[in-house]
């Protein structure tokens, strides 16, 4: 009989948690947690259990479709890729080079990362490749990086397990990092101090001994206030400040503006509570920061994150055991694709594009001239959209639902001369492309994922994908080949050898020592073991560099015509834009329908009932959705998950950018809502 | 032991007793994962740690093939209890069960709190001595003493609940279908934490009298709530006042689906474990 067991790797979060599938002629049956992994030991989160049960679904893409009018026509590969080739030259050839972006996708290997980064920037000598870590560690990049000197999550996750004080902000881990939240609670039973910061009442508060409910957006006048109180009782690792860091006298002078009793009246936290999370966290022996979206969603993302690593500098929790600045990456791969230079401005490894003497060594290994120019983010590559934009190739990511305010988004998806999606089912974003490539899911394929905590983790295939769809790897290689690249490459494995040849700090990574337990960059050498945490004894950039918050409110606050409070978030069974947990049976009866969070409160006042609908309106759109009355949100908010294609909670929020990071403020913007008659 | 258990499997294999033997394969680079073994070449590969509870992935493989495939398993104590429990409930036939058991060391009967760290039907292995759950520190917080401040504790860690269903998934004995668990009347959909009383004691108590302290629950929940816990006391009461364990025997029926009266040591008196039932606190 064919019942064959597959470790492998889950798809959905960052966590990057062992599976096991169960294969049964072929298809894959059921998932088993992997006893053996380092990460999840034996345990899975509702999604992770699940895992197997979209791989199989009808809505799977089988064939590669060509638009024909309003509808799609299945086309042989002989004719697809060729005429993606025609479509991309003829713009490239016409507008040039830099008329053509790529998106690549966090949910794809590193290999494949790899090798759309190197076609788009060999075949059409663009920089304008980019991904969805846009929309969520965009600021974590841009400021661990110019603090510390990488923008990575410092420590190992199972670090947590060993704090003394843990300071979680913006992160709603039990729902969407829910083993991760596993090795807090590992913490607080052994009498770690839980202390969150959220306007929401979410289940990670419900467990926390200190809850902060801060103004949304405010994020900076707490830190800052903490800093204060920490410099002025004098309760700062005065030792590692000297011995480690620089910019200390600048942030002090910054600091001195920030006193708790302001800090408190931006954020709307109790002076004396600030204070004693300020002690509480600074005289740990061993604390944590955890974030998330929380943090970063903002306009001013980059400098909440600045703020984030001051503190952690300040205190001297970084660069050692159970301490440290964990981000928690969103997506299975965010890392890897982040690692492997699916961004505008750098190649694989960080190494920048401007960068002469790094442009030489790509140039000579990939034998090509590369453009010097930073390419467009995400948001710039939509919003030039049939501008200086003129044909995009989009791998794994679903725009149409994932963008802020996505009526323009769709609006530049259509304006748009040649648009190729990449993916597994023809999601929202698919149905405006000319061309569809049905790609593969992650038991399709073997390569590679990097996890939040900066693991490479062997993906393994365990079934074919379905129909005439082919291994992403696989449809890469015959497109960077049919464009007059050199893409013979026989196995995910020999583009790991090349990325590790290019990458130092990635120079011991191949295959086969991934196999056990996987390796944590850096791992410069094949004799080096990996690193289970960051910057001990001395920083990646060299000395840690404080770098003062500038803080500025949210760009659009309550008003007399938008009284609400909108934020948009995840809930526990569904995942990003749902193209996958609404089609997993198990997950979707978890939420079968968009809903809002609003507080019972309100609903009194706007007269409405546990499950009826509402209308949210913001100055780019509206929704009608079901409310869900809790006082998990507080008065005066509305909470919306982003993962309906039916209610999209993206077509309320506000684009406005971070300007360091270019990462949108999905996190506040100002609504109304009303009770939406039934017979409208 | 290992050799022992190869040899055994291998036999099994050879003389066709069982077309596939289900335990622990160890490849290269030292994966350790379940697998199916059909070749007698194949076994040296096989290893008996970690323990790695294969009753339910046994019963998944049985429900998925022909009727007249036969599979024989490699199990500990608790994996053979649940196998008993199954064919108790009629989800295996007990003619084609086939197992080879191996006791568990010392060590690791501390570890699961386990009483009884051998199987019934012992191919491989010394018996070691069990341990006494209740003779645990942390079990006796949660389950003797002042009833408010073990309501808090319990409290406290079922309120951590994600909602994973990894308890569910996980029990070798958890078959009904439809589950309890999916039912509208008892748990919410879309929201976390589960809820303590219709989500979790429903679940203990539907295994109150099957659970075979296997602790799977308790070692696929990502939260660390400690689940083995809440079955220990009726396991406990069944085995003083009734003289019943679960999945010990084939032949006799639960005290609860039996004569109340008929069974020894009837015990009009309230048991122990009703005490934190009683409310008299007014929760």
């Amino acid at each position: 009989m064919g019942t064959k067991f597959i470790k492998t790797i889950c798809p959905y979060c960052g966590t990057g948690c062992g599976l096991i599938i169960k294969v049964e002629d072929g298809v894959a049956v059921a998932t088993y947690p992997d006893r053996e992994h380092p990460v999840s030991r034996g345990s899975l989160c509702v999604k992770g259990w699940s895992a197997h049960e979209f791989i199989h679904h009808p809505d799977r893409l089988t064939s590669p479709l060509l638009r024909k009018g309003d509808v799609f026509q299945e086309i042989p590969w002989d004719e697809a890729i060729p005429m993606a080739v025609d479509k991309l030259r003829e713009t490239a050839v016409k507008y040039g080079g830099d008329a053509v972006g790529g998106l690549s996708s966090a949910k794809c290997t590193n290999e494949e990362n790899y090798l759309f980064q190197k076609l788009m920037r060999m075949a059409f000598k663009t920089n304008n490749v980019d991904h969805c870590a846009r929309l969520c560690h965009a600021p974590t990049t841009v400021a661990m990086a110019q603090t510390l000197g990488s923008g990575a999550m410092t420590n190992s996750i199972s670090d947590l397990a060993g704090a003394e004080c843990l300071l979680v902000i913006g992160s709603n881990a039990a729902e969407s990092h829910p083993i991760i939240m596993g090795e807090i609670y590992k913490a607080v039973d052994r009498g770690a101090t839980l202390i969150v910061v959220d306007p929401r009442k979410t289940a990670v508060v419900q467990n926390a001994k200190i809850h902060l409910p801060i103004n949304p957006g405010t994020d900076i006048p707490l830190l800052c206030g903490m800093m204060r109180h920490i410099i002025d009782e004098g309760l700062y690792d005065k030792e590692f400040v000297k011995a480690r860091t620089e910019g200390f006298e600048e942030l002090n002078e910054f600091i001195s503006a920030w006193t708790v009793e302001k800090a408190s009246g931006e954020c709307g936290i109790n002076p004396e509570l600030i204070k004693l999370v300020a002690e509480t966290y600074a005289k740990a022996k061993e604390s944590a920061i955890v974030y998330c979206m929380g943090i970063t969603q903002h306009a001013c993302g980059t400098a909440n994150v600045l703020a984030i690593c001051d503190l952690a500098m300040l205190c001297g929790h970084v660069g050692k055991e159970y301490s440290g600045i964990y981000p928690l990456r969103g997506q299975n791969n965010v890392q890897g694709a982040c690692d492997m230079g699916a961004l505008p401005n750098v190649y694989p490894g960080y190494q920048g594009v401007s960068d002469p003497a790094i442009r030489d060594k790509f140039q000579k290994a990939w034998g090509v001239e590369l453009s010097d120019k930073p390419g467009l983010t995400v948001t710039e590559i939509i919003g030039s959209a049939g501008k200086d934009i003129r044909a995009v190739y989009i791998m794994a990511e679903n725009p149409a639902l994932s963008d802020p305010d996505v009526n323009h988004v769709l609006e530049s998806l259509k304006a748009l001369d040649f648009l190729i999606v990449h993916d597994i089912f023809l999601t929202e974003t698919a149905r405006f492309a000319h061309l569809v490539f049905p790609g593969s899911c992650f038991a399709e394929k073997s390569g590679t994922f990097t996890n939040t905590e900066r693991r490479f983790q062997l993906l393994r295939k365990a079934i074919d994908p379905p129909g005439n769809a082919k291994e992403d790897f696989t449809i890469l290689c015959l497109l960077g080949s049919a464009l007059g690249l050199d893409f013979s490459y026989n196995h995910p494995g020999e583009v790991m050898e090349e990325i590790a040849s290019l990458v130092p700090a990635y120079g011991g990574v191949c295959f086969d020592r991934l196999e056990r337990e996987g390796l944590q960059w850096p791992c410069p050498d094949s004799d080096h073991s990996g690193t289970q945490y960051l910057h001990k004894d001395r920083f990646t950039r060299g000395r840690g560099l404080f770098v003062t918050p500038e803080y500025t409110p949210p760009k659009e606050l309550p008003d007399d015509d938008y009284p609400y409070y909108l934020s948009t978030g995840r809930m526990f069974a569904h995942y990003h834009t749902g193209t996958m947990t609404r089609r997993s049976p198990f997950l979707n009866r978890e939420a079968e329908e968009a809903y809002a969070e609003i507080n019972p409160e309100d609903a009194v006042h706007l007269d409405v009932k546990d499950g009826e609908k509402i209308k949210i309106t913001t100055r780019r759109g509206s929704i009608i959705t079901t409310a869900r009355i809790t006082k998990r949100v507080s008065k005066g908010s509305v909470f919306a998950p982003f993962h309906f294609a039916e209610a999209r909670a993206n077509m309320l929020t506000n684009p406005v950018l971070d300007p360091l990071s270019k990462i949108p403020e999905f996190k506040v913007c100002a609504a109304d809502v009303r009770k939406e008659s039934q017979d409208d | 032991m290992l050799e022992k258990t190869k040899n055994i499997a291998k036999q099994i294999l050879e003389e066709k007793k069982a077309d596939g033997v289900l335990g622990l394969m160890k490849s290269r680079w030292d994966i350790v994962q379940p697998h199916v073994f059909e070749k007698p070449g194949e076994l040296d590969a096989l290893v008996l740690e970690p323990k790695w509870l294969l009753a339910k992935l046994f019963m998944s493989i049985l429900r998925s093939y022909p009727e007249d495939y036969r599979l024989a398993v490699i199990c500990r104590g608790c994996d053979e209890r649940a196998l008993i429990e199954l064919t108790k409930r009629n989800q295996i036939e007990k003619e084609t069960l086939l197992t080879i058991g191996i006791a568990c060391s010392q060590e690791q009967a501390a570890i699961c709190l386990c009483d009884r760290p051998y199987p019934v039907k012992l191919d491989a292995g010394e018996i070691a001595s069990g341990a006494d759950p209740f003779q645990d520190e942390r079990v006796r917080e949660f389950l003797i003493g002042n009833d408010k401040k073990r309501m808090e504790k319990w409290a406290n860690v079922l309120k951590r609940c994600i909602k994973c269903y990894g308890c569910r998934n996980s029990c070798p004995i958890c078959v009904c279908e439809p589950c309890k668990l999916e039912d509208d009347v008892w748990v919410q959909r879309g929201a976390v934490p589960a809820e303590m009383i219709t989500f979790h004691l429903i679940r203990a108590f539907h295994l109150s009298d099957t659970c075979v302290a296997c602790g799977a629950c308790q070692e696929a929940c990502p939260v660390n709530i400690p689940l083995l816990y809440l079955q220990l006391s009726m396991r406990k009461t069944l085995k003083e006042k009734y003289g019943y364990e679960a999945g010990l025997d084939p032949e006799r029926k639960s005290p609860i689906l039996s004569d109340f009266f008929k069974e020894p040591e009837t015990g009009r008196e309230y048991p122990e474990w009703i005490n934190s039932l009683r409310g008299k606190d007014g929760y």
